[in-house]
């Protein structure tokens, strides 16, 4: 059983580039992980705009790219999340890692309060 | 067409309010109908961060008489603020409002855009870096474009009444405020800042050390140096992240709060339990 997963749920408009599988994919060989990659999408147009009733939904069901990396060596999930942050800077809000088990919220979570490294501040 | 003044000065008939009403003189020439609110006479107390206005009604829930003024500004076709700078940025009372706006930015779907003018009384220069960066807050999250903004360096109580370029920029901030309602042309036509959108010269540089940013307004760009002058160069994907803009708004609304209602249902008794040790600690 894989010791580390941090799951990074991105919502509309918070990473900094398109995902592509074959960029996640180069990422986790490169690191020795296992990078996936899933989408949900349930917005509508209405009045020129991509919207979606999200006040009452689960967080797993709203729209959003969600990025998977699974690793048992703690070094390598870690370079892994960094080279992720560093291209599509980090998922933003407190509830972006729900669904990662305990190690891998902690490596996650601590990278982006890393100076410099969640791309945001 | 209605003009609206706001004024941030809790001092009777101080530089704010001159200037103010130099400009309202301004615009009632151009054929506006004037008013001006000040708002230390009104009870504008601080938001709650209760949520209730985002997750249950739609509306503050705070009982004081902010809301009449969110009706002034509802009923007028533009908007001058005019406030003093007492320790670097604006007087207090903005802030007050612009954190009671936090539902009304959120609701921006729809709305009308009209202009407004900022200007503010100051008394020394080299203390002022932060003036207008309140009066873009506000004027984002009310749905306003500014169309420009002034500075005046003017120190005891009445004393703008000496300084006739000031009265006269104050006039001319006004006319041009009222043409802007009248023909709908709200192009920016105060001096240009390095933001594009704000015309601010703040800047935050990002931990990357590559990075900069309107801190107002999210859009990021890059510095170089050009013959020894600073070039800031935003491109145009910039305004994609451009925060007030009604896409990165309503974003921010539907996926960055709205979801936390769910994390705050599912967390709760977890936060309850640890929690308990700071309700217990030091309570009387």
């Amino acid at each position: 059983m894989t010791k580390i997963l941090a799951k990074l749920r991105y919502f509309p408009g918070d990473a900094l580039e398109e995902f592509k599988e074959s960029d996640l994919q180069a990422i986790g060989d490169k690191f020795g992980t296992v990078v996936s990659y899933e989408k949900m999408e349930r917005r509508e147009m209405k009045n020129g705009l991509l919207m979606e009733n999200t006040m009452h939904s689960k967080i797993e069901e709203i729209t959003q790219e969600v990025i998977t990396i699974e690793g048992d060596e703690e070094n390598n999930v870690s370079n892994c999340i960094r080279a992720l942050y560093k291209k599509y800077r980090c998922p933003r809000t407190s509830y972006s890692l729900m669904g990662s088990n305990e190690a891998g919220h902690k490596v996650a979570w601590r990278l982006m309060e890393e100076s410099g490294v969640g791309g945001w501040e | 067409m209605r003009i609206l003044a706001l004024n941030g000065s809790v001092r009777k008939y101080g530089n704010s309010e001159i200037l103010l009403k130099q400009a309202l003189m301004g615009a009632q020439a151009e054929g506006a109908e004037v008013e001006i609110l000040n708002l230390t006479e009104y009870d504008i107390g601080p938001c709650k961060g209760c949520g209730l206005c985002l997750f249950k009604d739609n509306v503050c829930q705070v009982k004081d008489n902010t809301h009449q003024i969110f009706e002034r500004i509802d009923a007028c076709d533009g908007l001058i603020l005019g406030a003093p700078c007492y320790f670097l940025e604006l007087t207090a009372i903005v802030k007050q409002l612009i954190d009671r706006c936090w539902i009304r930015g959120h609701n921006q779907v729809g709305l009308k855009r009209k202009p407004a003018s900022v200007i503010v009384p100051y008394a020394t220069r080299g203390w002022i870096p932060y003036i207008f960066m309140q009066a873009n807050i506000l004027f984002n999250v009310l749905c306003l474009d500014k169309i420009n903004q002034a500075a005046v360096c003017t120190q005891g109580i009445s004393e703008v009444v000496l300084d006739q370029d000031a009265l006269d920029l104050a006039d001319r901030m006004g006319r041009e405020l009222a043409c802007a309602a009248k023909t709908e042309d709200h192009t920016y036509r105060g001096e240009k800042g390095v933001c594009p959108s704000c015309h601010d010269n703040l800047l935050r540089v990002l931990k990357d050390r590559e990075t900069i940013e309107c801190p107002t307004c999210g859009m990021r760009g890059k510095l170089n140096l050009t013959d020894g002058k600073i070039d800031v160069a935003f491109d145009d994907k910039a305004w994609e992240d451009f925060r007030f803009r009604l896409n990165v708004s309503y974003n921010h609304f539907a996926y960055h709060i709205a979801p936390s209602k769910d994390y705050f249902v599912r967390t709760r008794e977890e936060r309850k339990i640890k929690s308990q040790k700071y309700r217990d600690y030091l309570a009387k």
